[in-house]
């Protein structure tokens, strides 16, 4: 506790010094803290929606995931009801979800364009839709949307514009059974909606389950999409359907997240790069404060060297002042970046849409615990290893040499 | 004097420095003895290797050649570790320019040796509080050196020098930063608090009041004896 009192002392001799270092070490820390903590926000923001859009499993036919279909739904699930009846009894699924994907051109009469179909439970699916599906104009399809007249569709906002359709415009869908024979339906809009990237919105098409059957000519659905009730529980779960049905493929969110990882990969270069320069900053500033320290109190160490300090206890008081200084510095800097962090939370600050994107996100940066503690260890391990370095050259210099330090 | 009071003893000890290319001599096979309890003045022009002889006796130096032996103890052998084991636990130190630590107090300053050598918490108050009072300063125990007068200053230094009531005490122009008055009184409270511990002393000095005070008196010229 004396040593540590002592260091405290000397790292108040010169204060503006010791201030500045401790505030490089503070903006470093906040550096480190608010680009980790928004790459987090990133990560957590771009796994829920990939989840949001697959399930966190995908449960399909062997081949499904593997090998192109030659027909449609040639490698369709049959005894989806089953299986899903199986599934919702575990009590971490929330949902299991059935889709037919399937694919074809639409037509105003005038004028046909490529789609993307997606057929769907609507109550199911749209529950768990979230913020990653906007409703741009009308209504999202009724659970009984098939059972009279017309059957209902929702269109991507940007094929809306191809096809100059608004809620209510009657369209036909034209598609390849699984027979290989062409079939058309005529439908109605019922909503037009944006996923937020023009390139799916350009060709997104939205059918209720029995629609896109009625379409294909088929009672098999595409993909069972599981929604756990704890994306964390992913892996676990993973393990456990694989089990229950070992016949069948399965893939989590994680598998077909393409962006996700890219985004992953990019983000982690960048703030990796972005918090090593901060660290080596953050070592510098150390260094050079103590280094200066060491030099003017050379003549002070050659005396405490006389009085009986051995080296080890010279190098312990340089390192304890590199402790305080890291310690005030991360502190400092955590203060700043947790303070920054809650406003953000309640400013509502907007980012720009990301490349290939249509909307933008809000601007928010994760608290996390782990991100933290790791940088608050890094940030005082380099401070004391920095007070080390510049002080064991010193601590070992010949005390006549020392005491002569002009 | 037979060998058991002796204290320290250098036998044809040499010591030179580089300076730039050349080798200076700084000391030429000295031989000597010092007595425990013993006042000596180290005396001689500058440049005579009084410092270099000091240095030597506080084992914060080594010889080139020669032994050095203290409490019948050769050093010549010893590690770094060892000298500064010795050092913290017999030999006090009194510098020309005090050498105080300036973030400490007074307190602090005299109590650093006797936490240096594991005394307890409340050993140490009592002993500082006891020498503090002895060298006049207790009123200005927690006073940092900068606001000590040069007296008070080599006050702080002596009691920090003598805290621990080592066997030896090397002193180097503890006068030649002080007015007359104020020397006078620094080798009175020396002579005082050295007489009542038994310590040795070993003085570096040009002060006549402070030869004339010692027992003894060497004087070297050139780095040899007299």
């Amino acid at each position: 506790m004396k040593w540590l009192w002592f260091a405290i002392k000397n790292v108040l001799r010169n204060r503006r010094r010791s201030l500045v270092t401790i505030l490089i070490a503070a903006v470093g820390t906040a550096g480190i803290l608010i680009g980790g903590g928004f790459a987090l926000y990133t990560y957590e923001s771009l796994a829920e929606m990939a989840a949001r859009d697959s399930g966190h499993l995908i449960l399909a036919q062997h081949d499904y995931f593997d090998r192109d279909e030659d027909t449609p739904m040639q490698y369709g699930l049959e005894n989806y009801a089953a299986l899903r009846d199986k599934l919702e009894l575990d009590p971490r699924v929330r949902l299991a979800l059935p889709r037919v994907q399937f694919s074809g051109l639409i037509s105003n009469g005038d004028k046909s364009s490529i789609f993307v179909g997606i057929g769907i439970e609507p109550d199911g699916e749209f529950s768990v839709k979230g913020p990653t599906m906007k409703v741009l104009a009308g209504s999202l399809l009724g659970s009984k949307s098939d059972t009279g007249a017309t059957p209902e569709i929702i269109l991507g906002s940007e094929l809306a514009k191809i096809m100059k359709a608004t809620p209510g415009t009657g369209l036909t869908l034209l598609s390849t059974t699984t027979s290989g024979t062409l079939n058309a339906l005529d439908v109605k809009v019922s909503g037009i909606v944006t996923v937020g990237v023009p390139e799916i919105d350009k060709r997104l098409v939205y059918v209720a389950l029995p629609t896109a059957q009625h379409l294909l000519l088929t009672d098999k659905v595409s993909t069972l999409s599981v929604y756990l009730r704890d994306i964390g529980q992913t892996e676990e779960m993973r393990g456990v359907v694989a089990a229950m049905f070992p016949g069948n493929a399965l893939q989590t969110w994680r598998d077909q997240a393409y962006f996700y990882i890219a985004v992953r990969g990019l983000y982690n270069r960048i703030f990796g790069l972005l918090g090593l320069v901060i660290v080596v900053m953050v070592l510098f500033a150390v260094t050079n404060t103590l280094a200066m320290a060491v030099v003017e109190r050379t003549r002070e160490i050659g005396t405490l060297r006389a009085l009986g300090t051995l080296p080890s206890q010279i190098v312990r008081i340089f390192a304890l002042e590199g402790l305080v200084l890291g310690i005030a510095g991360v502190f400092s800097g955590m203060l700043a970046a947790a303070g920054i962090s809650l406003l953000l939370l309640f400013s509502n600050v907007q980012m720009p849409p990301p490349p290939g994107r249509s909307m933008g996100y809000p601007l928010q940066v994760n608290l996390s615990a782990n991100l933290y503690l790791v940088t608050l260890i890094a940030i005082i391990t380099l401070s004391i290893a920095a007070a080390w370095l510049v002080s064991r050259k010193a601590a070992a210099k010949p005390i006549v040499e020392a005491l002569g330090h002009v | 004097m037979n060998s058991t009071t002796q204290l320290i003893r250098l036998e044809n000890v040499s010591k030179s420095y580089l300076m730039g290319q050349a080798r200076v001599a700084a000391l030429r096979e000295v031989t000597l003895s010092i007595e425990a309890g013993e006042f000596t003045a180290l005396t001689g022009p500058s440049g005579s290797g009084k410092s270099t002889l000091l240095n030597l006796c506080g084992l914060i130096d080594q010889p080139d050649a020669g032994h050095i032996s203290i409490d019948d103890q050769a050093t010549g052998k010893l590690s770094q570790k060892d000298l500064t084991l010795i050092r913290r636990e017999k030999i006090g130190f009194v510098f020309q320019g005090f050498n105080l630590v300036p973030v400490m107090t007074a307190f602090e300053n005299i109590e650093y040796p006797l936490f240096l050598a594991g005394a307890g918490a409340a050993a140490r108050r009592e002993r500082v509080d006891e020498i503090l009072s002895r060298v006049g300063l207790s009123e200005q125990a927690q006073r940092r050196p900068d606001e000590l007068s040069g007296g008070q200053r080599q006050r702080v230094a002596i009691a920090r020098a003598l805290v621990k009531k080592p066997r030896l005490v090397v002193a180097d122009e503890p006068t030649a930063n002080l007015d007359s008055a104020t020397a006078t009184q620094i080798i009175d409270l020396m002579h005082e608090l050295g007489r009542s511990n038994g310590t040795t002393f070993v003085i570096a000095t040009h002060d006549a009041r402070v030869t004339s005070r010692c027992d003894r008196s060497i004087v070297l010229t050139d780095g040899v004896l007299q």
